[in-house]
């Protein structure tokens, strides 16, 4: 697999890394392990990606591991096409833990609730992780593959 | 929501209220603890004890099978506590939260407080009792008989949930399986709509016959 430019300053920095190939759009993936995250997510930043464009979370397969997805931007002033990547970084159903990037890229603040919310990713150093969306009693992770849904009575057949 | 008080769904008394223009109805019944959850817990146990002096039926833990048996078969309908005329809305300010939990459908309102029929005073001091108020909009025609059949599925929804963490998720577990009760009752044709109430739109589906609950799966 052809291996990108930010791969190989990876491996050239000896940063644990696996690379995921690239997307439709060209974008490099790479994937990183949860344990490496923090450090990795910092020399990111200080390399110049100042700007979490989107923070995600899904299920792989039921299972199987929980994914947490961060799209990382490079901006930069006078440039039209800024270098762009992706990180995921996958946790066991069992314990899921993964690093915080609160403390690095602000945005993604309500972004990792939402992620702990739906699929049960526990962020470490989050300053504030509880459910965002679900209200607080609420009980299951809805976006997991094994949910299943309480026979909660809506209404269904008003006219 | 109110998470300050008691965490734990223990109602050593239950309240079951039903508020309508006709009938106004509260009962009471004591709840025991299932001996898994009251070894786990040590202030449980403390209330067991309590609660066993009260009833004189000191449950040993082996006797589970026994005990279980005891309650599916009922003793009796379910009674309802005694009306607290001096009971007063307490605890609903600001300083503590201006929240209560409840679960509300339409024709099911389950608050953990005690509310008094006649003034509505909403005292959520009183968080061991559960008051029920079935159908507030008179969707149905309800009879004594029907109201009891809801009130003794109340009950036995609360006894199942005993020492089920106290929250709105787990009310509106309960509320949602007494909706699923009175459904059902609709389509045996217990109940019926009543064709005087003020919104007459057929809230659990339209009027059919020669229909009743066995052709519906998801119905209990």
């Amino acid at each position: 697999m052809q291996q990108g430019w930010l791969s190989n300053w990876l491996v050239k920095h000896e940063v644990v890394h696996r690379s995921l190939g690239f997307d439709h759009r060209g974008i490099e993936t790479l994937q990183i392990k949860a344990e490496d995250w923090d450090s990795i997510a910092v020399i990111l930043y200080v390399y110049g990606y100042n700007y979490l464009r989107s923070q995600c979370a899904y299920d792989v397969a039921p299972g199987g591991s929980l994914a947490s997805v961060y799209h990382l931007t490079r901006i930069q002033y006078g440039i039209d096409n800024p270098e762009e990547v992706c990180i995921k970084v996958f946790a066991q159903k069992d314990n899921p833990r993964i690093p915080s990037v609160f403390w690095i890229w602000r945005s993604s603040d309500f972004q990792e609730r939402e992620s702990f919310d739906m699929v049960g990713i526990s962020y470490d150093n989050h300053p504030r992780l509880k459910r965002i969306l679900m209200p607080e009693s609420w009980i299951g992770w809805p976006l997991r593959k094994d949910y299943i849904t309480p026979n909660f009575y809506e209404i269904q057949d008003a006219h | 929501m109110a998470t300050t008080a008691s965490p734990f769904l223990s109602p050593a008394k239950l309240s079951l209220e039903r508020r309508l223009p006709r009938a106004t109805w509260t009962a009471r019944r004591s709840v025991r603890f299932p001996p898994v959850r009251a070894q786990d817990q040590q202030q449980q146990v403390k209330e067991e004890e309590e609660e066993a002096a009260v009833e004189n039926l000191p449950p040993p833990p082996q006797e589970e099978e026994q005990r279980r048996e005891r309650k599916t078969r009922r003793q009796g309908p379910a009674q309802p506590l005694p009306v607290q005329p001096l009971a007063e809305s307490k605890n609903m300010s600001r300083e503590y939260g201006g929240q209560w939990l409840s679960c509300t459908t339409r024709h099911i309102r389950i608050y953990a407080a005690y509310i008094n029929p006649e003034t509505n005073a909403f005292d959520q001091t009183q968080m061991d009792k559960l008051t029920l108020l079935l159908d507030p909009t008179d969707e149905f025609v309800w009879t004594d008989e029907t109201c009891q059949k809801v009130y003794d599925e109340f009950q036995d929804l609360v006894d199942h949930y005993e020492g089920a963490e106290l929250s709105e998720y787990t009310l509106r577990l309960i509320g949602s399986d007494l909706e699923h009760f009175i459904r059902k009752l609709l389509y045996d044709g217990e109940i019926k709509y009543n064709m005087m109430s003020r919104v007459l739109n057929f809230s659990m589906g339209k009027p059919r016959i020669k229909f009743n609950s066995s052709q519906i799966p998801d119905v209990k």
